[in-house]
């Protein structure tokens, strides 16, 4: 019982957490709502371990913490991937405003130039 | 396919630049001297040098990005520039001197005349005269040389040669995606996607004046190591076609 109630805190406490983040604009929902999943997911399964205990069995593993453990793995490769991609996608994005930077500020320049006085 | 260019065309010269005080100031007024019409753009990409007042004073236009983006995107800058100001053809020279400016118009006649799409300077075509660049370096370049020719079916000798000539046509393309990582091979390669005629000319390059190359000795076989995946994934990319 001491366990299930240590994990149902922590569980509870990301979910707090990540909920606190999203009222204080820290966190948007479109990138909280994995978070927000996988805390219930894991509150549902520490309340019905049974279930998670037959689950383990059907996918061949002889204790279900291996199981967790493969889980949460497999979760944090993804998880991970997925940020590279975020990042990929920030790093082209960072370039293309420089790029649109760099051009405005010769256009602002080239006009300035036109319209000095003489 | 891209036809013959009206007799005056309008030629950009993109030189992109990443502290190359000292080096840029001088490749501008070789250009500048030429007996061509050519407007200069340096991209300064985020030098923390002189390197854009130094270009400005030699009489170039000089686009200033707040930070460093990489050769790739800034050479990009160049051609969305090209592309905004009607220009119809696009070279690219680097900043720090080793292009001999005196073969641009070698550069540039075959997408005038409209027998290429994008004209690479090649160092190895003739014999050395000018510089040669260290012992592992040309193994690597012969090295991508010899992939490249095998993947595209089109025999390139310097796949790693910035001294380069876009059709508008090409750089139109280029300005929606142009590779960041490495980009003289794998612009070859994307070119090649996209059907364009691609030819190299002779050319003698220089040792650079200032500094040092942004690829040096222990970095070599990283970096073909590196270019190698990049350049075998580039073929994976969905084929196009030049409007």
């Amino acid at each position: 019982m001491g366990i299930k109630f240590l994990t149902l805190v922590i569980l509870a406490g990301i979910l707090f957490f990540v909920v606190d983040l999203i009222r204080r604009s820290r966190l948007t929902f479109k990138y909280a709502v994995g978070w927000i999943f996988i805390c219930l997911l894991g509150i549902f399964f520490v309340i019905f371990d049974q279930l998670l205990f037959r689950l383990a069995g059907w996918f061949g593993f002889l204790l279900p913490s291996n199981f967790i453990f493969f889980v949460l793995l497999c979760f944090f490769i993804l998880l991970s991937l997925f940020l590279t991609i975020f990042l990929c996608q920030q790093n082209s994005r960072n370039d293309t405003i420089a790029q649109k930077i760099g051009l405005l500020e010769l256009e602002i320049k080239k006009l300035k130039e036109i319209i000095k006085p003489r | 396919m891209p036809k013959e260019l009206k007799s005056e065309v309008k030629t950009l010269v993109v030189v992109p630049a990443f502290n190359e005080s000292g080096n840029v100031g001088r490749v501008v007024q070789e250009l500048l001297s030429l007996p061509l019409r050519l407007t200069v753009l340096v991209i300064d990409d985020g030098s923390t040098d002189a390197t854009a007042r130094e270009a400005g004073e030699a009489g170039a236009l000089v686009v200033m990005l707040p930070f460093n983006v990489g050769i790739g995107a800034a050479v990009q800058t160049g051609f969305k520039y090209a592309f905004e100001h009607n220009f119809d053809i696009a070279v690219q020279v680097d900043g720090d001197g080793q292009h001999d400016v005196v073969y641009l118009e070698k550069l540039i006649d075959p997408i005038r005349k409209g027998t290429a799409d994008m004209v690479i300077g090649s160092r190895f075509m003739e014999p050395f005269t000018g510089y040669r660049s260290s012992f592992i370096r040309r193994v690597g370049i012969h090295f991508f040389a010899g992939l490249i020719s095998f993947l595209t079916g089109c025999r390139v000798t310097d796949p790693t040669s910035g001294f380069r000539a876009c059709h508008r046509a090409l750089f139109t393309k280029f300005i929606e995606e142009y590779p960041h990582d490495f980009p003289e091979p794998e612009a070859i390669m994307a070119a090649r996607h996209y059907g364009v005629r691609l030819m190299e000319v002779p050319v003698q390059m220089r040792k650079r004046v200032k500094g040092h190359s942004s690829i040096r000795y222990v970095r070599t076989l990283y970096y073909m190591v590196k270019v190698t995946f990049a350049i075998l994934l580039s073929m994976l990319k969905p084929q196009g076609r030049l409007s």
